[in-house]
C-alpha cells in the first residue's frame, strides 16, 4: 500500500468576480513507503495547495487524498487527528512555526502529551531523545525559541514533526528561509532521517538542485496541474515537457564555466491566471515550441520513456 | 581594466552604537562591470550598499572611509547635493519591486520623475526606456499602475526609472530574489545587457552564488562585516582561497552532486557584532584556523591576478608570483 495516494485531486477557492481559483485542478500522485517525491513549480502552481490537502488543513472540493489507505476527503474530525497523527508538516518558516511563550520541550512533546502516549519522565526521555536526534541537546529543552538560531529553530520543528513517528512527512519549503551553510546542515538532516527511519516525505519546494539532492521521484507543476512527473535522473538528465527544460535551464548554477555555457530557454510572458487558465495545453501561452493543436486540445498525460508527461510533442 | 573606476569605496567602516557592523571593505567597479557582493544575513552587504548611497538607518553611522564616485568624495557632500547624486549619477533598485514603487502613481510618471520631467515633456524617453527592459505593449503600460504588474514587470519599471537617467552606478539589492526563476532568468539577462550597452558600473548585493556566477565580472564575499576573498569571478569558483568561500561554495547542492550525498557544513554560527574579538572572525568556525588567527586579524592581501584574500593560510598556488 502506498503510504499516500492522490487522484483526480482538485482544491478551488472562491475568486473575485465570480470565476473560482483553480489552485490545484486535477492533480493525481503516490508515494510508495519510504519514498521522497519532490513537488516543483514556480509561485501559484498549486504546490502547497497539494500540501496542505496532503496532511487535511484543506479539504478537496473534488477528487481523493488517501493517507495508508484512509479518506481524508469528506472525512470526520476523529479519522482527521488521527491521520494527522501519520502525516507530519515541516512549515517554511521556521521562526513562525514556534509558540514563542512555549520552551522547545514543551513544543516538542506536545503532540505526545496531547493525545496521551507519554507523560512525567518518560515524556521528557522521548523528548530528550528527539532533540539528539536531531542535532540539538537534551538539557536545552528548557529554553525558548528566540534563543536558537533559524537553523536550530528549523531542527525544533523536525523533532515536533517526528514525535509521533509519523509515516508520511511533508516539507513545504523547508529550507527556503534559511541561509546557504545553514540549508546544507538541514538538508543533511533530512536525508540521514529518512535513511534512519525510511519514512515517505512529500517535498515542496521552488529549488530544483535542492530537490534533485532529496528526492527520488520529482513531479512538475504548472498552473493547477502536473506536467511532468518521472524518477529523478531521468527528469534531470532526459527532460521531456518544455516547462521541465525551460524551468532546469532557468535554475542559475554556481559554476561560471557550465552557467555562462548553458543554452537559454527563454520563457516569454508570466504565468496566466488559476482563475481563468487558457484552453488546450495552459502551458501554451509560454511555451516555445507550441503549435495549434496546443491551443485546443488539452494534453493527455502518457508515458514517455520513463516519464510520465501531459505534452502533445514530448 | 584600463577604464577609471566609476565607483570607489576605500576603506569603509559603520557601526551602530559602539559594534562595529562593516570593518574597512574596499572595492572599485569600472563602467560596464558588474560587481558582486556576496555574503549570507548579518554579513553586511546590505548596509553597506545603503552606506554607498547614503541611505542608512539613523542608527547606523559612517565610523571611516571614503566613497568616490567618478573621482569625487560623496561620503561627506552636504544631503541637499546627495539628493543631485541620486538618481542622476547612482541609482538603486531593490528586492520588493512592488514596494518599491509608488502604488498611485502611472509607471510612466515613476519614470519621467528619474528625469524631474512631467510625463508629457518626456513621454517618447519614456516609451524608448521602456521597450529597452522589455515591457511589451508600452503605449498601454505606460499608463498603468504598478498593482496591474506582475513582479517581474515592475522589477522591469524599476530598472527603467533607475536607468533612464544614464548613472554611471547602479547599485542592485536582491534585485531577482523575490521572482521566480524563469523570471529571474528573464532580469539577470536584461541587466547584464543594460550594464554592457550603457557602461554602468552595477554593484549587485545577492546571498545567491548561482545569480554571482551568472552576472558577476568580479565578486567579493563578505563574512562578519570584512570581505574575506575578492577577485574576478571565475577564479574565485574555480579555486577559492577563503577558507569561508570554499565552505560555502561546498554546502550547496548542485545539479551535478550525487544525490543525497553529504553537503559540506560549516559548523557553529556567525558572531554577533558584540562577540567580535581581536583575530580572523572566522577563526572559531574555520578548519585551518590555529592560534595566530584567533589573536591577529589577517588583512586583506594580493594573491596576483586580481584576487585579494583575508587569510593567513592562503598561499598562492605554486608558481604564480603574489
Amino acid at each position: 500500500m502506498n503510504t499516500l495516494e492522490i487522484t483526480g485531486l482538485k482544491v478551488h477557492f472562491p475568486g473575485r468576480g465570480g470565476a473560482p481559483v483553480r489552485a490545484v485542478d486535477g492533480v493525481s500522485l503516490s508515494i510508495a513507503a519510504g519514498e521522497t517525491l519532490g513537488l516543483v513549480g514556480e509561485s501559484g502552481c498549486g504546490k502547497s495547495t497539494v500540501s496542505n490537502a496532503t496532511v487535511g488543513l484543506l479539504s478537496p472540493t473534488e477528487g481523493s487524498v488517501k493517507v495508508l489507505g484512509t479518506e481524508l476527503a469528506g472525512a470526520s474530525r476523529e479519522t482527521l487527528r488521527a491521520i494527522r497523527a501519520k502525516a507530519q508538516m515541516v512549515f517554511q518558516d521556521p521562526v513562525t512555526s514556534l509558540n514563542p511563550r512555549m520552551t522547545i520541550g514543551e513544543a516538542v512533546g506536545e503532540p505526545l502529551l496531547v493525545r496521551g502516549l507519554a507523560r512525567g519522565a518518560a515524556l521528557r526521555d522521548q523528548v530528550g531523545a528527539l532533540l539528539e536526534e536531531v542535532g540539538l541537546r537534551a538539557d536545552h529543552a528548557g529554553r525558548y525559541p528566540h534563543q536558537f538560531s533559524g537553523g536550530q529553530r528549523q531542527r525544533i520543528v523536525i523533532a515536533r514533526a517526528l514525535a509521533l513517528r509519523p509515516a508520511l512527512l511533508v516539507c513545504d519549503e523547508p529550507v527556503s528561509a534559511l541561509d546557504v551553510s545553514v540549508r546544507a546542515q538541514i538538508l543533511n538532516l533530512l536525508v540521514e532521517l529518512q535513511a534512519r527511519h525510511g519514512m515517505s516525505t512529500l517535498f515542496v519546494s521552488h529549488d530544483l538542485a535542492v530537490v534533485r539532492h532529496v528526492c527520488d521521484r520529482v513531479a512538475v507543476m504548472y498552473l493547477g496541474r502536473i506536467v511532468e512527473l518521472a524518477p529523478r535522473d531521468a527528469l534531470y538528465s532526459a527532460p521531456r515537457h518544455p516547462y521541465t527544460k525551460a524551468l532546469l535551464a532557468a535554475v542559475p548554477e554556481p559554476d561560471p564555466v557550465t552557467q555562462r555555457a548553458k543554452p537559454r530557454v527563454p520563457l516569454e510572458g508570466e504565468i496566466p491566471s488559476p482563475a481563468n487558465p487558457p484552453p488546450g495545453c495552459r502551458f501554451h501561452t509560454r511555451c516555445p515550441i507550441a503549435v495549434d493543436r496546443c491551443r485546443s486540445e488539452e494534453p493527455a498525460w502518457r508515458a514517455v520513456g520513463a516519464a510520465s508527461v501531459a505534452c502533445h510533442l514530448a | 581594466m584600463s577604464d577609471a573606476p566609476a565607483l570607489v569605496v576605500e576603506n569603509l567602516s559603520l557601526a551602530i552604537g559602539p559594534a562595529g557592523l562593516v570593518d574597512g571593505v574596499g572595492f572599485q567597479v569600472a563602467p560596464g562591470e558588474v560587481m558582486a557582493i556576496v555574503g549570507e544575513s548579518g554579513c553586511g552587504k546590505s548596509v553597506t550598499a545603503q552606506a554607498i548611497m547614503r541611505l542608512l538607518p539613523d542608527a547606523i553611522r559612517q565610523t571611516g572611509g571614503r566613497i568616490l564616485l567618478g573621482g569625487r568624495d560623496i561620503s561627506a557632500i552636504p544631503e541637499r547635493a546627495m539628493r543631485a547624486v541620486r538618481g542622476q549619477l547612482m541609482s538603486m533598485i531593490f528586492q520588493e519591486p512592488q514596494a518599491a514603487l509608488d502604488p498611485l502613481t502611472t509607471v510612466g510618471s515613476q519614470i519621467a520623475e528619474a528625469l524631474r520631467q512631467p510625463l508629457g515633456r518626456v513621454r517618447g524617453e519614456v516609451l524608448r526606456m521602456l521597450r529597452d527592459v522589455g515591457i511589451s505593449d508600452p503605449e498601454r503600460r505606460i499608463d498603468q499602475h504598478p498593482f496591474e504588474l506582475s513582479g517581474g514587470m515592475c522589477q522591469r519599471i524599476m530598472i527603467a526609472s533607475a536607468l533612464i537617467s544614464r548613472p554611471a552606478v547602479l547599485i542592485a539589492d536582491e534585485p531577482t530574489t523575490a521572482l521566480d526563476v524563469t523570471i529571474q532568468a528573464q532580469i539577470l539577462d536584461l541587466l547584464r545587457r543594460l550594464a554592457i550597452e550603457r557602461q554602468t558600473a552595477v554593484v549587485l548585493i545577492t546571498h545567491d552564488m548561482g545569480v554571482v556566477a551568472d552576472i558577476a565580472d568580479r565578486m567579493a564575499v563578505m563574512y562578519a562585516g570584512r570581505i574575506a576573498e575578492a577577485g574576478p569571478t571565475a577564479e574565485i569558483f574555480a579555486a577559492p582561497r577563503h577558507p569561508y568561500t570554499a565552505l560555502l561554495l561546498a554546502s550547496i547542492p548542485r545539479l551535478s552532486d550525487v544525490p543525497k550525498s553529504k553537503l559540506a557544513v560549516i559548523e557553529g554560527r556567525v558572531p554577533n557584532p558584540s562577540e567580535f574579538g581581536p583575530g580572523c572572525r572566522f577563526a572559531s568556525r574555520c578548519p585551518r584556523a590555529d592560534a595566530r588567527c584567533a589573536a591577529e586579524t589577517p588583512p586583506l592581501r594580493p594573491l596576483g591576478a586580481g584576487r585579494l584574500t583575508a587569510c593567513f593560510h592562503a598561499e598562492p598556488p605554486h608558481g604564480t608570483q603574489p
